[in-house]
């Protein structure tokens, strides 16, 4: 198992490259110029390039490539063309409250999920299957915002509680952390949860129809452990596997969430650095997403190891 | 003989609702199973005697099946009216079963200890640690060799025999008095279903445990079992010892299912030939249709207007052997 981790993180070395270079090579190409916005809106050509020469823009693009991978090499992603900071520390500061975000959110999803799914599966075409899965639908039906809205308005506008927006870090202690976090996580959640809890239902619906199933019913074992333990458990790898897109589907998803409720997260950064064409920024923030989505892929992959004996690595 | 019958099944219908309209699979079948006896339940495939033996333990799947009517008395207890929650106590403990996939019937990530121990945690309430110790011992029992290693073993790493001896152990792990074997050697090299077979009837021996053995093989029927049932489209056609039945099968499809079995013993002739294999010709009726008359009638060579008109009753033919058929004097006399 050792060597299969090592050599899975070896390999995503060249995967990381061919982000690195796609991610460069198309921001470069794509339109929008860094100088020009910063020269301003009445700047001439002339204040333009002397921008552009000033930022090591005006070198040719694949000696400027080589200069950012020889930095990104030494750990050091370059400054940002706006702020003067370095990406490296950009990155650090947001990516608290980016990360509690999406843990929070996937708890809320999966937590609301997996039992809606099993007990839709065990109760198959009956009303409680199709009340979860007309919820379920609607869940993922709804926009976030749309939804992020209705809960502003209810529990933190009308009921008052919980706060509007904004985001507590855990330093300013446990449960306004918490507080901060429930109503953009439910928001974001609820999408993931419709779609993880219809891969359970499916994949408890199969495994519901197998022989060892009713061998576990015909030893007379009690329903809560045939269903938690002989079922969810041979059920699990398809679950597990849109948990890990589902994580890879928030990291996009979190932008929008950031902003409804106003949380100083990666996402904001990532929209305000695109808008700006600030390429350092962008760039390092596209290789962290890349290399977390890398890191999500391997634990899915080891997690089936545990789940099902069959699987050796 | 119902005081001494530790099972008894009366009049049984179980029907499943399909698009085709309602399935008649078992169509008021009778027997019973006396203490410590092995029963056979022969047919071909579809004939009901799966469904029989998943409505003993009351496993046919609500949604689409039911017992219509019938009665099962088991130790004088009227299964049929028992609370799902008593079945379930009773499901692994008094009564179990063993299916054909050992394979499959098997959960590929439980450890093949865990399967047992549950059993054993579910009914005689115990500790794991006793459990797990009583699993060992049934391991033990049904011959596997290094017990305590394969107890952390998953079924991917034994061979199919192996699963289907863990599947008698684990079915056995309770003292049941009855165990229910569903085709337990179909899946099986031919070898191994002699020492599956054997194993059984050794256990039972040990255990006093009743088996109600399923197979559509009479070959295996004549080695283990002491009586049988025959069956045909959901009804019982033919019952009796099995002595009885291989000395003169009285029902013109038991004679055809004899027909069918390969003989060693039978001389080939001068060009080195043997006679050829007998097929019974035509096929199983369809259920959904209710069955006017003998439902054997269609492919049967003795079949009157009588046969196709009204069904027969069972009759006693000799002692002990009953069998359901207009005919029977002029099967007997065909020899």
């Amino acid at each position: 198992m050792t060597s299969y981790i090592v050599r899975r993180l070896f390999a995503t070395l060249p995967v990381m490259a061919v982000v690195a270079l796609f991610v460069f090579f198309l921001l470069r190409f794509a339109p929008g110029d860094p100088a020009a916005i910063i020269a301003g809106d009445d700047a001439t050509a002339e204040s333009i390039a002397a921008v552009r020469v000033k930022l090591g823009l005006d070198r040719p693009m694949v000696e400027q490539f080589v200069v950012w991978v020889g930095q990104l090499l030494q750990g050091d992603m370059g400054v940002s063309i706006f702020s003067n900071l370095a990406v490296t520390r950009l990155i650090a500061q947001r990516l608290e409250p980016t990360v509690a975000l999406t843990l929070s959110t996937l708890f809320v999803a999966v937590a609301l999920a997996v039992p809606i799914g099993v007990v839709a599966a065990w109760k198959a075409r009956k009303l409680v299957d199709r009340l979860a899965m007309a919820f379920a639908v609607l869940g993922f039906a709804m926009p976030t915002f749309v939804l992020a809205y209705i809960l502003i308005y209810f529990f933190a506008v009308q009921w008052q509680l919980l706060p509007v927006q904004g985001y507590a870090p855990i330093k300013q202690g446990f449960w306004p952390f918490v507080e901060s976090l429930i109503l953009p996580s439910v928001a974001l959640g609820i999408t993931y949860m419709a779609l993880i809890a219809r891969i359970t239902r499916a994949s408890m619906l199969e495994v519901l129809a197998q022989d060892y199933i009713r061998t576990a019913n015909s030893k007379g074992l009690a329903t809560d452990r045939v269903l938690l333990l002989h079922a969810l458990k041979n059920a699990a790898v398809p679950i597990v596997t849109v948990i890990g897109i589902g994580i890879a589907l928030l990291i996009s998803g979190v932008v929008i969430t950031e902003t409804v409720f106003n949380i100083p997260g990666l996402g904001r950064l990532t929209v305000d650095a695109v808008l700006k064409r600030d390429y350092p920024v962008v760039q390092g923030l596209i290789l962290v997403f890349a290399g977390a989505k890398v890191l999500v892929n391997l634990i899915i992959d080891i997690s089936y190891a545990f789940l099902d004996p069959r699987i050796r690595y | 003989m119902a005081e001494a019958s530790i099972l008894e099944v009366r009049d049984l219908h179980t029907q499943f609702r399909t698009l085709d309209g309602i399935v008649r699979a078992v169509d008021g079948v009778s027997f019973h199973v006396a203490r410590g006896e092995t029963l056979g339940i022969v047919g071909e495939s579809g004939c009901g005697k799966s469904v029989t033996a998943m409505s003993i333990l009351r496993l046919i799947p609500p949604e689409t099946g039911r017992i219509a009517s019938g009665s099962i008395k088991f130790e004088g207890e009227e299964l049929t009216r028992l609370s799902e929650e008593e079945m379930k106590r009773l499901r692994g403990h008094r009564i179990s079963m063993i299916f054909q996939e050992p394979m499959t019937s098997l959960n590929p990530v439980l450890t093949v200890g865990t399967q047992i121990a549950e059993n054993v945690v579910r009914h005689l309430h115990v500790p794991w640690s006793a459990a797990r110790d009583r699993a060992r011992e049934m391991l033990d029992l049904v011959r596997i060799a290094d017990a305590r290693r394969r107890l952390d073993e998953y079924p991917h790493q034994l061979s199919g025999g192996m699963r289907q001896r863990v599947m008698i152990a684990m079915a056995l792990s309770c003292d049941p008095q009855v165990l229910i074997a569903d085709e337990p050697t179909t899946a099986l090299d031919v070898t191994i279903q002699a020492q599956i077979l054997d194993l059984m009837i050794e256990l039972k021996e040990k255990t006093g445990t009743a088996i109600v053995l399923i197979t559509h093989d009479l070959g295996v029927v004549a080695e283990t079992t002491e009586r049988v049932v025959v069956m045909y489209a959901g009804r019982k056609v033919e019952e009796a010892s099995v002595e009885a039945l291989f000395a003169e099968p009285l029902h013109p499809y038991t004679r055809g299912l004899m027909r069918a079995i390969p003989r060693l013993d039978v001389e080939a002739d001068i060009a080195g030939t043997r006679p050829r294999l007998q097929e019974i010709p035509g096929l199983v009726p369809i259920l959904t249709k209710p069955i006017i008359g003998c439902a054997f009638a269609p492919r049967c060579g003795f079949a009157t207007d009588r046969c196709r008109s009204e069904a027969p009753p069972l009759v006693e033919g000799s002692a002990g052997h009953t069998v359901a058929c207009w005919e029977v004097e002029r099967v007997r006399a065909s020899a």
